[in-house]
């Protein structure tokens, strides 16, 4: 980074200065020299070039290769005989500087900038360099008091506020920092993610003072120009930092209110992508959606259907799609097409995915057709019909094995059958993965009763699901303590407390030696705790512990124990 | 004797004979090391007496088999050994020819700690190893110190607090930080309410009030900049040694020469840190971290082993399943050798270093042990930093010294020789 820096400079010295022929040979030989790793030769070469004038490039050579052999402490004599010549030149004072610091002689490096500064009184560059240098070195509190003395010396810290917002998230002054940046990206957009990372590693407890600060300018240090409403770039900062902060959907309030114009949208695009990176796919949807609406586009909204679909949200996938426009003609069979498939599959809306399969088959072509007869079947499992599903893979070759196969057969309540399949299962899913763990459990061959259960929960309908997970408990008692946990789980997930504490009470009581006793207990005292009954909820976590020392949930239940004791004493 | 009398005592000799103590083993063989101090206190505070088997196993425990010990030991995770009569008498045997003693722990230490009273747990590593091992104890501040009977606690911690009254000086980078501006003027009524001048003036009177706690037979502990600090405020009664911001006058020019050590419990010809600029406040430190030309690396540091039967106190307070361990900052790290009193014992030092990192001594009737650095599991500590998940750290050798400081007075008191 610093090399970089340091390469940046060199260029613009060398484009903005005329060099005497001499000077630019013995330039070039340094920087071959430089490139070749022959320090000594280059160290050489760059002495040369200072001789022959082309002093500023030849001494940023001599920084970089004395930096990369340790010899920092070098560059200061050549510049001990030069300053006294070019007491104005910034860059050889800027080499100077950082030189000193970086070798830790801080009061020789306060020496120089008093010198640089009283040679040039009315001048902001020997603060703001200085201050970045200190900044770059970790030092903020030291920047800090230069900035201060710049405020007193110039009357105020105008052009100095990148420097002042970098200082203050340094020494962890949130709230001004934000204050700061908001101020430097209101008047240069481009330093969003400049600000972005600086206020990152903002602690929790005081992110609100900076999303006050970014949004309204409020906070205890603001002033006139502080409180002037936000541009674009600064809710661009506030929404990227709450992805940052893990609150996409915060963010997208931040950026969405803005009124749509070539920028809006522009950061609407950003946006979308960082919160697909993130995985925030309904903060995506969303993104994608407004994107589309203020510039139509297909392949955005197409985008914005994957989202949806990935944030489980079919029917906005589908309007998305179906109002998408055209497109291109091979995109729209390639993505468009299977997007509002699947789409309609998720609603449950067997018939029509059928026909529009059926009336895109031409451009799909047979393998495709025969392909997505799959999701035709899920459509019409979803919509609990199985024997269309079954009628929907006929012309499929399915053998006995194949996870579809073992989805049916478990939503018919043939056991035998789904477990055959759905252990061959090569990368299982959350749901296979659940479906197992009952398979596993019971040698029973069949049971409707499990299927149907299976079935509500395949079309979404966890009231259902839970009233039969926990009736099938009573057909299949060597899998009992499975369903009713299933059952409980899914109460749980919804926040049903009382109903699932009452299941999980009959995990616990009624199925003490079961491996799902142990997440019993945890979950009977976690409702307990939300239900304001620490006692009772203590009274479980430490049976869990004493009970079930072996169960890989000890640990956790130690932590939410110790969280229910009271510390201090009375 | 009936014969009824003599089978009644033979059941009682066999009982007594086949009698089982549970061991909570402290070297590489226990689950969590932080937690057993937890279930040890419990037990005193239950009137059950332990013994502490110093030296034994990284410094074992001894406590009756009882079902209420072994269910706190479960809960916690502490890993127990059962002990009959049989391998008791082995390791009593072994206890005795080796340099290993049986301490008796009678009860439990009534525990304060000097805190403000809205600092969260995590900003302080005595109160998180409290926290964490199950050990209650007091909060108190500077109006329950200056107004009440500090004898009714055995044992207090201190706070990171600056009893110079500079607030560490931190005005230097935080001045306008929101939590600096907020203590200043939380501490500055607190004075003004009592009547002092300033906040150097209260913390001086809180200082002063500690000494005569220790003095009259009262256990201290204190860790990071509390250590210098208070024993500079305890130096300087009547010199004034805080800086203009503090109180509004600069330093007594002569304060160096005018510091009366004899009052402090560790050091004596210490130097002061003059300069306003310098986030320092004397040479005591060692490792000056917040002074970027002085600040030096952290290394290791080694505990030192002592003769458990005749300085049981300082064998108590170095008890460890590990010997060396990594240094560790704090606003005070480490104490420069040349500032140490000849009466302070060391407990741990950096090999080759000019300064140790823990020190005990003996003050009046009480004592005091002092710890540099601030948290053992977090070395830079950077304010603002996430709090330390002692959870994650369950075997932690720097928290467990914290915690042999915390058991230390529950011993008998006839072993305390030191």
């Amino acid at each position: 980074m610093k090399r970089a820096a340091l390469g940046l400079v060199v260029a613009g010295a060398l484009s903005a200065q005329t060099v005497e022929p001499a000077g630019a040979g013995a330039l070039s030989r340094g920087l071959d020299a430089e490139n070749g790793n022959r320090a000594r030769e280059a160290v050489t070469a760059y002495r040369e070039a200072i001789a022959a004038g082309a002093v500023v490039q030849g001494v940023l050579g001599l920084e970089r290769v004395f930096s990369l052999t340790m010899q920092e402490d070098s560059v200061l004599a050549v510049l001990d005989t030069l300053l006294p010549r070019f007491p104005d030149d910034g860059a050889l004072r800027g080499v100077q500087l950082r030189a000193l610091v970086s070798l830790g002689r801080s009061r020789a490096a306060d020496a120089a900038f008093h010198a640089w500064r009283d040679a040039r009184p009315d001048d902001l560059v020997p603060y703001r360099d200085y201050a970045r240098i200190l900044l770059f070195n970790n030092r903020a509190a030291a920047a800090d008091t230069v900035l201060r003395d710049a405020a007193t010396a110039l009357g105020s810290l105008q052009g100095l506020t990148l420097e002042l917002a970098q200082m203050r998230a340094g020494l962890g002054r949130w709230e001004e920092a934000a204050l700061a940046w908001r101020a430097v990206v209101q008047e240069e957009a481009y330093y969003e993610s400049a600000a972005v990372f600086s206020l990152t590693p903002t602690p929790v407890a005081a992110r609100a003072l900076v999303r006050a600060a970014l949004l309204a300018g409020s906070g205890a240090a603001s002033s006139a120009t502080s409180a002037a409403p936000p541009t674009i770039g600064v809710r661009q900062v506030r929404a990227f930092l709450e992805v940052a902060w893990g609150s996409p959907r915060d963010g997208w309030t931040a950026l969405s209110a803005v009124p749509v114009s070539d920028t809006a949208v522009a950061v609407w695009r950003q946006f979308g992508e960082e919160v697909e990176r993130a995985q925030a796919w309904g903060v995506a949807r969303d993104a994608w959606s407004a994107v589309h609406r203020a510039r139509p586009d297909a392949v955005v909204a197409w985008r914005g259907a994957q989202a949806a679909l990935r944030a489980g949200d079919a029917a906005t996938a589908l309007a998305l799609v179906r109002g998408a426009g055209a497109g291109d003609s091979t995109a729209r069979v390639d993505v468009a097409v299977p997007l509002e498939l699947e789409a309609l599959a998720r609603l449950g809306r067997g018939a029509e995915v059928t026909a529009r399969l059926a009336a895109e088959s031409a451009a799909l072509g047979p393998d495709r057709v025969r392909s997505m007869q799959r999701v035709v079947a899920w459509a019409w499992i979803r919509a609990g019909d199985v024997p269309r599903a079954r009628a929907a893979l006929a012309g499929a070759t399915l053998d006995a094995e194949d996870e579809v196969a073992g989805w049916l057969a478990l939503y018919e309540g043939e056991l035998a059958a789904a477990r055959q399949a759905l252990r061959h299962v090569t990368t299982p899913d959350q749901d296979v993965v659940r479906a197992l763990a009952l398979l596993n459990r019971t040698t029973a061959p069949r049971a409707p009763a499990v299927g149907a259960a299976f079935l509500a929960l395949g079309r979404a309908d966890t009231t259902d699901a839970v009233r039969r997970f926990e009736s099938a408990a009573a057909d299949l008692p060597d899998a009992a303590p499975v369903l009713l946990a299933m059952a409980a789980r899914l109460e749980t997930g919804r926040g049903a407390d009382g109903r699932a504490r009452r299941l999980w009470q009959r995990v616990a009581t009624e199925h003490a030696a079961a491996p799902e006793a142990a997440e019993a207990q945890l979950e009977w005292a976690r409702g307990l705790r939300r239900a304001g009954d620490g006692d009772g909820a203590r009274e479980h976590l430490e049976h869990l512990i004493l009970t079930y020392p072996g169960s890989a949930l000890v640990p956790q239940a130690r932590r939410e124990l110790d969280a229910l004791r009271p510390q201090v004493a009375s | 004797m009936t014969l009824r009398r003599l089978l009644l005592s033979l059941l009682v000799a066999t009982r007594a004979a086949g009698a089982q103590h549970l061991l909570l083993p402290m070297d590489e063989a226990q689950a969590n090391h932080l937690k057993a101090y937890g279930v040890i206190f419990g037990a005193l505070v239950d009137n059950v007496r332990s013994e502490w088997l110093i030296n034994y196993r990284g410094g074992a425990f001894l406590v009756p088999d009882l079902p209420s010990v072994r269910r706190a030991a479960a809960l916690a995770g502490v890993t127990t050994e059962p002990v009959d009569g049989g391998t008791l008498a082995t390791m009593r045997r072994e206890i005795a020819e080796g340099n290993m003693d049986a301490v008796p722990l009678e009860r439990a230490p009534r525990i304060a700690v000097y805190t403000p009273p809205d600092s969260p747990p995590w900003d302080d590593a005595v109160t998180l190893a409290l926290s964490y091992a199950g050990i209650k104890y007091a909060k108190i501040w500077d109006d329950t110190v200056l107004a009440t009977d500090l004898a009714q606690f055995d044992w207090i911690h201190l706070f990171h607090e600056d009893f110079t009254g500079q607030q560490n000086k931190l005005h230097l980078g935080f001045r306008d930080a929101p939590w600096f501006v907020q203590a200043r003027e939380r501490d500055l009524a607190m004075a003004r309410g009592r009547g002092l001048a300033d906040i150097p003036t209260l913390k001086k009177a809180v200082a002063e009030k500690l000494r005569a706690f220790v003095e009259r037979g009262g256990f201290l502990f204190a860790m990071c900049g509390a250590t210098e600090t208070l024993e500079l405020a305890l130096a300087a009664a009547g010199i004034d040694i805080a800086g203009p911001y503090a109180d509004g006058s600069p330093l007594d020019p002569a304060a160096d020469t005018k510091l009366a050590w004899d009052r402090s419990f560790a050091f004596q010809g210490a130097h002061l840190e003059f300069a306003p600029g310098i986030n320092a406040m004397s040479d005591i430190d060692g490792h000056q971290v917040n002074v970027p030309a002085r600040r030096q690396p952290l290394g290791t540091f080694s505990l030192f082993g002592f003769s458990a039967k005749f300085d049981p106190v300082p064998t108590m307070l170095v008890q460890n399943h590990r010997a060396v361990m990594p240094d560790f900052y704090g606003v005070t790290t480490s104490f420069t050798r040349r500032t140490l009193k000849p009466g302070a014992t060391v407990l741990a030092q950096e090999e080759g270093a000019p300064w140790v990192k823990y020190l005990h001594g003996s003050y009046g009737r009480g004592s005091w042990t002092y710890l540099g650095g601030h948290d053992p599991e977090d070395p830079q500590h950077n304010i603002g930093a996430p709090p330390t998940d002692l959870a994650l750290h369950p075997n932690s050798p720097g928290y467990r010294l914290i915690l042999n400081n915390v058991l230390f007075p529950a011993a008998k008191k006839k072993t305390l020789k030191t």
